[in-house]
This record gives C-alpha cells, sequence and structure tokens, in this order.
C-alpha cells in the first residue's frame, strides 16, 4: 500500500489566492508550522534528489567514499546502450501492460455488481481488499507455494480438467503473466474501493427514472454508469500505470528477476547495479531515466484531468 | 437525458422489475464466485500451516493430523517477534512523524497568510511527483555518511515528509468553519493553540486517514528497509520473511505458517479500522 | 467528553477508542514478548556483541541439515557463547546484504563466501585481514589446508578467508546402466574416458542401455551449470576468458569454439537431452533416463535420498592439451569488518571456525571435498566413498577468473552460461557464441571496475 496512490486530484484552481491586503500577514508563525517538515523535506527528499543528479554525472561507488571520478555524460550514454537497462525498462512496461487492463475492468465489473447487491457488501469488501493490505513478502510466501510445481494448488487444480500447467514461475514465457496475476489479486481491492465510492456518488434517482423508462439493466451500466464514472477510470488508470511501473517487490520475491532476467524490472536493476555491483553513479543515472518515464506518464495524466475538468 | 425515449412499448413495469431482480440474482451469484475464489489463498495458506510438513507434499485440504507445530517452529526458530517489534516501531514513528508535521504544515498554509506561499504550495506539490524510490541510491548514501543504517531512524526519517498527507489535512482543514478558532483568537489565543486545542481536535478523521495510511503503508514497505535493516535482529517483518525465505527450503507448513504470522497484524488493522481504511480511500481519492 | 460535530463523520468515537486500545495492547504485548534489547537497539545504534558470535550462511537443502548439526555440537561444547546463525537465500542477494550489512556496521562476526566472491569483498575493503600467527594459534594454519585451495584465497599473498571445502564439478554414473553398457571394470569403477571419443562411445552405450539418453546435464533456465562443464573442458585446453582482473577479454575462439562444438554435438546427435532444466536433469538421472548425470558434487544427497543405483567421480580428462582441471568454487570463512575490533572477538569469531572444520566430517557427507587436511587424509575420508573418488579434483580446481563482475553467480557466470546454453540447445552456432559473449564481456571489462 503506497500512500502515493490516493493523491488526491491537484486542483490548481483551489490554491489560495494572494492574501488580501487589508489584513495582516503572519510570516512569522508560518515559518514555525512549516519548519518540522520542511526540514525534513530537505533533508530527505530534495536534497537526496539533487544529490543523485550530481551522482549520475559520476562513477562512484558502494565501496569508496566520496563521488569517484567525473564521468560526463557516460553513465547515461552507458545506460541507453545497455541492452539490460532497455530489457528491464520493457519487463516493466510489459508488467504494466500485463496488470493495468484487468485491474481497471475487473475491479469495475465486481464493483458494479457489489454496488447492486444489498446484501453481505462487508463480505466482498473483505474478500477483495483483504490481500491488498498484506505485505508483499506475505503474498509472495503464499503465491510461491500456490505456484510450485507437482505440489502447487494452481497445478493441482488445472489437473483436475485436464490442463497440464506450465512451470509458472520457472519458464521465461510463464513467469511474468504469473506475476501479474499474483499482482491483481493482491492489488485489485483498492481500484475496487475506489470504483465503488464512485458508483455510490451517482445519484440514485437517475436509476429509478431510466428503470421507470424501460431501461434494462444492461442499458442502465452503458448510459449511465459508465460515463458518470469517466473521473474515477482516469484516476484509477493513472494511479494503477504508475504503481505498475514502480514494481520491485514481486519480482525480487518471487523471481529474483529470473528465470535468466525474464522478470527483472527497471528498479530490480537500479537495486542489481548499484547495491550488488556497487556502482552508485550508473544507478543514480538509469534512476534519473526511470524518473522522466514517470514523470511523462503524470504529465499525461494532468493533460487528461484538465481536459476532463473543461468538459464537465 | 436521451434515457426518457427508451421505454419500449409493451414491457410493463412488472416485467421490469423481475429483469431487475433477476439481474441482481446474477450479480449476487457471480460476486459471491469471485469472492470465494479470492479468499481460496489465504485459506489455503492457513490449512497449509496446520498440517504437519509431511502432509503438505499431498495437495489436499483435508488434514489428517492438524497441529499448531509450525507455528511454534517459526517462532522458535526465526526472530520473528522481534520483526514485529522493529515493525511496530518504524511504523509508530512513520505515522506519528507524518500526522505531526503534515498537520502542522498543513495548518498554515490552510488558516495562515504570508509571503510565498503559492510558491510553498507549488514546491510541496512538486514533491509528489518524486516517487521515493528513484531516490534510493543517494538515500542509502546519506544514510550512511549520517551513522544511521541498522537502526530505525534510517527507515522512518525519509518516509516522513509526505507531500499527499499535507493535501489530506489541508483539504480537511479548508472544510472546517472558522467561528470557533476567530472565537479563540478573539480570546488572545496563539496559533499554535489554536491548532492544537480547536483545529486538531476537529480534524480526526483526517489524523486517523493520514496515520493508518502511513502505518500499513510503512509496515509493507520493502525495497527501502531492505536496504538499510541488514541485521536479522533489526528486520521488519517483510524483510525478515523476504530474507530469511530460503532458510525452511521445502518445509511447506513452516513456511505458510510464517506467512500468516506475518499476516496477523495487519488483518487485525484492517478488521478494526475497516470502515476508515475504505472511507480513507474513497474520500481522499475521489473528491480530492 | 462529547465528539464535536464534525463536517465528516469518517471516525466515530468507538471506533478511534477501540483502535487506541488495539494499538495499545499490541504494543505492549511486543513489548513484552518481542522486544528484546536487540529490537531497541535500533533506534540508538548501539551494539552488544559480549559473548557472542553471528554466522551467516548460505546452505539451503542438505548443507542446511548438515550445517545445522555441526552448529549444534559447537553449541554442545561452547554453552557459554551466544550463537546465532542465519541462512539467507543464496546467490547475488546474499553477497548484496553481507556488503551492505558490513557498510552498515552491523555484520555477522562469520560469513560464509564463495572464494571466487570473496576477493571482491577484500578488494571492497569489506573483509577482515587475518595475522597468520593468530590463525596459527588457533590451530588453523596454512599446512593444515589443501594447498591449492589455501593458495587461491590468498590476495596478494595476504590472509583474509579460511576454506572449508572445494566444490567440483562432477560426473555422476548409474552402477546399473554402466554395468549393462560394460563400461565398469573388474573392480566395478567406471573404466576412464580419456578423450572426447571415448566419452562419446560411453555415452551411446549408456543411451542403448537407458533407451532414452547416454548422459544429462542441465541448461534450461540455467546459468551456472553450462557455464561449470565449458569452463572444464575449456580450462583442460588451456584457455581463459578474461584477463588482468577483469579488464581483458582473451577468451579463444578455436578452443571455445571446439569444446562448443563437442557440447552441441552431444545434443545434437541425441547422446543428451535438448532441453532440461535443474530439476528436471535430477530427476532424468535419478529414474534411470539417463546413465550419465554432470553437476556439482552437492546433489550425492538428493540421489541416496531417491535410492538411485550410483557412484561419483572426477568429470573425465577429455580434452589433453593441458593438464586436468575442472570448473570448481570453495566455500571459505571470512570475518567482515566489525566495528568492534576487539582481539576476544576475533578469537570467538576464530574459534567458531575451527570447530566447523573439525567437524569436517560431517560436511564431507554432503558431497564436498574438505579442505581440512588433518581429516582429508584421513582413513577415515579414503573409505567415505564415493566422496573419496574426486578428492583430487581440489588440486585442480578452475575457479572463475578474477574481476569486479566474475564469480560463483556473478554476472560473468550468467553471460557465459546464457551463451553455451544457447548453444547446447541448438539456437546459437558455436563461432556466433563466442562472438556474442566476446562482445558482452568487453562492455563489461571496459566499465572501470566500481570497486
Amino acid at each position: 500500500m503506497s500512500i502515493e496512490t490516493v493523491t488526491p486530484r491537484a486542483r490548481p484552481a483551489e490554491v489560495p489566492g494572494s492574501p488580501a491586503p487589508a489584513r495582516p500577514s503572519h510570516g512569522r508563525p508560518a515559518i514555525g508550522f512549516l519548519l518540522p517538515f520542511a526540514v525534513l523535506y530537505l533533508a530527505f527528499i530534495i536534497g537526496p534528489a539533487v544529490y543523485g543528479l550530481v551522482m549520475s554525472f559520476f562513477d562512484a561507488s558502494l565501496v569508496r567514499s566520496g563521488l569517484g571520478s567525473f564521468a560526463g555524460f557516460g553513465n547515461y550514454a552507458e545506460a541507453l546502450q545497455d541492452p539490460d537497462f532497455w530489457s528491464s525498462l520493457w519487463h516493466t512496461v510489459w508488467f504494466t501492460i500485463l496488470t493495468t487492463p484487468p485491474l481497471i475492468v475487473l475491479a469495475f465489473v465486481l464493483a458494479l455488481l457489489a454496488d447492486r447487491v444489498n446484501r453481505g457488501r462487508w463480505f466482498f469488501r473483505l474478500a477483495f481488499f483483504a490481500p491488498f493490505i498484506l505485505p508483499s513478502a506475505v503474498v509472495a510466501l503464499i503465491w510461491i507455494f500456490m505456484y510450485t510445481p507437482e505440489l502447487g494448488l494452481i497445478e493441482a487444480a488445472l489437473a483436475k480438467i485436464g490442463i497440464t500447467s506450465p512451470a509458472w514461475l520457472g519458464d521465461p514465457n510463464w513467469a511474468m503473466p504469473s506475476l501479474a496475476l499474483t499482482t491483481v489479486w493482491w492489488t485489485l481491492g483498492f481500484n475496487f474501493i475506489l470504483y465503488l465510492a464512485g458508483l455510490q456518488e451517482i445519484p440514485r434517482e437517475l436509476y429509478e427514472a431510466s428503470a421507470i423508462d424501460g431501461a434494462s439493466p444492461w442499458q442502465q451500466i452503458r448510459r449511465i454508469t459508465i460515463p458518470m464514472l469517466g473521473r474515477t477510470t482516469t484516476l484509477v488508470a493513472v494511479l494503477q500505470v504508475i504503481a505498475s511501473l514502480k514494481v520491485f517487490d514481486q519480482m525480487y520475491l518471487m523471481t529474483s528477476g529470473g528465470p535468466n532476467f525474464a522478470t527483472r524490472s527497471i528498479l530490480q536493476y537500479v537495486y542489481d547495479q548499484g547495491f550488488t555491483n556497487f556502482r552508485l553513479g550508473y544507478a543514480a543515472a538509469i534512476s534519473m531515466l526511470f524518473f522522466l518515464v514517470v514523470l511523462a506518464v503524470s504529465a499525461v495524466w494532468f493533460s487528461l484531468v484538465r481536459r476532463q475538468e473543461k468538459e464537465v | 437525458m436521451a434515457l426518457t425515449t427508451m421505454g419500449g412499448a409493451g414491457v410493463t413495469q412488472e416485467k421490469i422489475e423481475q429483469r431487475h431482480r433477476l439481474f441482481n440474482r446474477i450479480c449476487f451469484g457471480v460476486l459471491i464466485a469471485f469472492a470465494l475464489l479470492w479468499l481460496v489463498p489465504l485459506a489455503w495458506a492457513v490449512d497449509t500451516a496446520l498440517k504437519p510438513n509431511a502432509e503438505t507434499t499431498r495437495t489436499t485440504w483435508l488434514i489428517d493430523n492438524p497441529t499448531f507445530a509450525a507455528f511454534q517452529r517459526v517462532l522458535d526458530d526465526t526472530a520473528i517477534l522481534n520483526w514485529f517489534g522493529a515493525s511496530l516501531i518504524t511504523a509508530t514513528m512513520t505515522a506519528v512523524g507524518t500526522v505531526i508535521t503534515a498537520s502542522l504544515a498543513a495548518f498554515a498554509l490552510s488558516r495562515l497568510r504570508f509571503r510565498y506561499r503559492n510558491l510553498v504550495f507549488w514546491i510541496i506539490l512538486a514533491g509528489i511527483m518524486i516517487p521515493g524510490q528513484v531516490l534510493i541510491v543517494p538515500q542509502f548514501r546519506e544514510m550512511d555518511a549520517l551513522g544511521l543504517l541498522n537502526t530505525y531512524w534510517a527507515v522512518s526519517l525519509p518516509q516522513i515528509p509526505t507531500a499527499i498527507a499535507i493535501f489530506i489535512f489541508k483539504q480537511f482543514f479548508d472544510g472546517l468553519p472558522r467561528d470557533l478558532e476567530e472565537a479563540a483568537r478573539i480570546d488572545g489565543a496563539g496559533w499554535f493553540r489554536i491548532y492544537r486545542q480547536v483545529v486538531m481536535p476537529l480534524a480526526r478523521p483526517a489524523v486517523a486517514a493520514v496515520a493508518i495510511f502511513t502505518f500499513v503503508t510503512s509496515w509493507n514497505d520493502l525495497l527501502w528497509p531492505l536496504l538499510v535493516l541488514t541485521n536479522p535482529d533489526l528486520m521488519t517483518v517483510p524483510v525478515g520473511l523476504a530474507t530469511v525465505q530460503g532458510a525452511f527450503g521445502i518445509r511447506y507448513a513452516d513456511t505458510m505458517a510464517s506467512a500468516v504470522l506475518g499476516a496477523i497484524p495487519l488483518v487485525a488493522v484492517f478488521l478494526l479500522f475497516q470502515r476508515n481504511i475504505v472511507e480513507g480511500i474513497a474520500g481522499t481519492g475521489l473528491k480530492g | 467528553m462529547q465528539v464535536p460535530d464534525t463536517p465528516h463523520t469518517g471516525l466515530s468515537r468507538r471506533g478511534l477508542l477501540r483502535g487506541l486500545a488495539a494499538a495499545a495492547g499490541a504494543g505492549a504485548a511486543a513489548a513484552l514478548s518481542g522486544c528484546s534489547t536487540e529490537v531497541l537497539s535500533g533506534l540508538t545504534a548501539s551494539r552488544e556483541t559480549a559473548g557472542s558470535v553471528e554466522f551467516w550462511n548460505l546452505f539451503g537443502g542438505g548443507d542446511g541439515v548438515r550445517m545445522q548439526q555441526m552448529l549444534e555440537t559447537y553449541q554442545r561444547a561452547n554453552p557459554q557463547v551466544e550463537l546465532s546463525a542465519v541462512t539467507l537465500a543464496w546467490g547475488n542477494p546474499y553477497y548484496t546484504k553481507l556488503s551492505l550489512a558490513t557498510i552498515g556496521d552491523k555484520p555477522p562476526d562469520v560469513a560464509v563466501s564463495h572464494l571466487t566472491r570473496m576477493k571482491n569483498l577484500v578488494e571492497a575493503d569489506l573483509l577482515q585481514e587475518l595475522d597468520p600467527a593468530l590463525l596459527a594459534r588457533h590451530g588453523l594454519g596454512a599446512d593444515r589446508f589443501t594447498p591449492r585451495t589455501w593458495e587461491a584465497g590468498l590476495v596478494d599473498g595476504r590472509v583474509f578467508s579460511i576454506p572449508l571445502d572445494t566444490h567440483p564439478f562432477v560426473m555422476f554414473y548409474n552402477t546399473d546402466v554402466c554395468e549393462k553398457a560394460g563400461l565398469l571394470d573388474d573392480s566395478g569403477a567406471l573404466a576412464p574416458l580419456d578423450s572426447p571419443e571415448a566419452f562419446i562411445d560411453a555415452m551411446r552405450r549408456a543411451k542403448e542401455v537407458t533407451g532414452a539418453y547416454g548422459g544429462v546435464v542441465a541448461f534450461i533456465s540455467e546459468t551456472a551449470t553450462p557455464w561449470r562443464i565449458f569452463q572444464s573442458f575449456y580450462s583442460q585446453l588451456g584457455g581463459q576468458v578474461i584477463a588482468d582482473q577483469g579488464r581483458e577479454v582473451v577468451i579463444d575462439d578455436a578452443k571455445a569454439t571446439e569444446v562448443l562444438t563437442f557440447l552441441r554435438g552431444l545434443t545434437a546427435d541425441g547422446l543428451f537431452p535438448a532441453a532440461a532444466d535443474y530439476q528436471g536433469s535430477i530427476a532424468m538421472f535419478a529414474e534411470g533416463q539417463a546413465g550419465f548425470y554432470f553437476q556439482g558434487e552437492w546433489e550425492i544427497s538428493t540421489f541416496q535420498t531417491a535410492k538411485t543405483p550410483f557412484s561419483m567421480t572426477l568429470l573425465p580428462h577429455l580434452f589433453r592439451e593441458g593438464p586436468y582441471a575442472v570448473q570448481a568454487d570453495s566455500h571459505t570463512f571470512v570475518l567482515p569488518r566489525h566495528p568492534d575490533d576487539s582481539p576476544e572477538r576475533v578469537d570467538r569469531a576464530l574459534g567458531f571456525v575451527a570447530s566447523m572444520l573439525d567437524q569436517s566430517r560431517t560436511w564431507a557427507e554432503g558431497g564436498h571435498v574438505p579442505s581440512w587436511q588433518p581429516f582429508l587424509e584421513s582413513a577415515g575420508y579414503r573409505e567415505m566413498k564415493p566422496q573419496s573418488n574426486y578428492a583430487s579434483a581440489a588440486e585442480a580446481a578452475a575457479y572463475d577468473a578474477e574481476g569486479w563482475y566474475s564469480g560463483s553467480g556473478s554476472n560473468f557466470e550468467i553471460v557465459m552460461g546464457s551463451a553455451v546454453g544457447g548453444v547446447m540447445n541448438g539456437q546459437v552456432a558455436p563461432a556466433a557464441a563466442v562472438r556474442q559473449v566476446r562482445s558482452t564481456l568487453s562492455g563489461l571489462a571496459r566499465t572501470p571496475s566500481p570497486i
């Protein structure tokens, strides 16, 4: 669970305007109130961000003090020519492609169903949301066991209906879909809750009116629910894409990025280069490139939100 | 709306209602099926943890000799109790630190007028754009230089300044009525007293949302504590489970028992605070 | 107290109280049961090491079980020492963890390291140098270890590690199959295979008996094993892949192509399966579908448990251009740099290491060739079969070449192993594989060492 994933849509219009000239200014108390946050923010976010940027231009090493020799754009040039960088970036994108559609569509469908049901809503919330609050390590332990060849529950279940299982985590072609399936199970609850909340915002009268007009449930969904949930879907989609791009835990825990690096994500590549190969400068450069990717996705989000707000 | 034209001739009101009832019943069935499917992995983990190791090689839900021995072995052989302690300390430190610093800053942004307020607000807004994960390399160096590696401070401190918490608080403060604090102002109360005695008591829902989220996020974090906590006695639950998982080898009952034990604290948190968590997500995610 | 009216009624007072009570309860419980001084030391960065030995290892499976026995023996003999042993997941994560712990000033007192990974730890200044006089005082002088293993572990003549064993790549053979194929001599031992032709002939005869394959080696989803078999034969030709601390790629096209062509021939002719992963290769040998199996000696326990009729011997000396060589590595004990450098702590650590070496017999049962001469030269070891059949491999060990990206489980092995696997699988021609390897390794060789 990540606190970033509950980002409210930024509404620049709400940023307080300039203070009215007639009222007194509170400069001094304001500094006092902002100081604790500002100190930590500068020390642990802005400072490291600047230091990381600087470091990316040096051959810094984990086991040598200081920045090491100046590398100019050498680390960036190396990363752009490094097939492992591109493959881990692709694995990250591939993971995002595999997880995002089911996490949006399935969460939407299940929330839609749950919204129509009056009984036992707490049970559905529990069932879908409980996995989401588990630590990734717990999820990984359970699913590694589920995927175990010969003894795993999935292989046994499929064998009953006559399907021969591949080596879920052992086959380079199946490992990523297997991780994606685990992730869908794990994080579906978050989107489910977002959609459920969105659904409850839709005025009941709309449904009642349309029912009186003879609309079938399917027509209601198509003509009322889906259009009314447009904003929620934008939010869910962007949060989902960003969360998926930042994937690390599942690979690290379940496949160690294998087999044969087929599931190494970009963050794991940063980890491998920086902390296994000791190449901090290079890892910092890869981090910066990854940051640009996330920024680009965020920029797309902003423009989508802007457009939607204009439409509303 | 175009819907008014949809009333088909010949479809009686009763028929429509019947159709809706049927549809709702199908919804319920599908939903139940999915919910049960979703619970299978958790149930399977608990089931396996209650088996003796020798029985885990048969893929069946039945347990011939149910036992808590696997839990006992995990408690004896791993430092899992230490991990609980470490997780509790780091997550509490992070949650408390976040609530305090973010609510103070949000109060200033919501209630005080000062120059560059917009600028400050935008700088904090920009912080949301930086995913913490891209900073692990410089942050590790920093913690090394500060001599904080293998301490809980290294885990907590970088997690405390979260811009999003400020937004949640600010949004909440903006919605609070101002009569009470204006009365307090007239009585000569300082800003800090207003913050502490007037605004914060009213802001309990926001405090709960931020505290619970931060606690759960911090408890579940893997990458960062994996880097800074390398001593097995100091590890948090996720790091401990991730690091020593290989030690169990093919003793599946033990592995699942460790997973179940690792899950228990947060399941408890979830059951206690289910409504806060759900409303927190819904509220902060959508109404922003 | 009455909860004031709030615009958001998300949290009820009862809910909050319940939550606080639960949190307090959980906190108290943790404080009582879990929060030992160790946990609290995470707040103060204090270190309490008096009278304890913290030991990290990477032994799973059968090795882990035997290591556990050895630790129990040590604990019984030294009840006053507070021993905490931690088994961490194998491979790169282990070395990452060890490095980070040392950088973070909380290293274990003793850790296991592969010999080929130890040198990079030394380069990175993460290990404590061991004074020969001090070692001798603990009975750990150089003269008590296999010379090849000891010397391979020296860094510029200085001691940083104490070898526990050598684990060579060996040949397992199914005794029933080999007997039926007429490959055993009168004493029941495998007749020597001293050329590629003799080897291929033996595989062909074994294949006739099994009806499936002659031999099997894992190379699908697996990079260490194909690297090991390649390195063994390539070293017999006198070949080297990298030199000068990894700064130069010196792979010999002719020799490498010769070995790769030979290996590809085995799978192309159906003598070996054209696709076998680690577990699959074990299953094939255990079930008698292959008469020969090539892997590190540690799989001995697997086949003993499976009751396979088998024996083990040296990987044959097929390419006789050079002296006998076989890929191997060694487990060593190292003492990471520790903020507490008191002689008492170091003495405790070395006492622990000495106790482990004294139990070399237990360790050797798992297949590893002990480096501890007092046991290696004893009748007890000579009678230990099939372990002692391949003891001489330790003296012919071809360790991975030095370089910041080299060593067991390293990027180097992954690059090499993938290429060899690709050839054996028929996806890449031998010459193309050599070109591919040269280009990838050159990239690593050009990168200035981060250590």
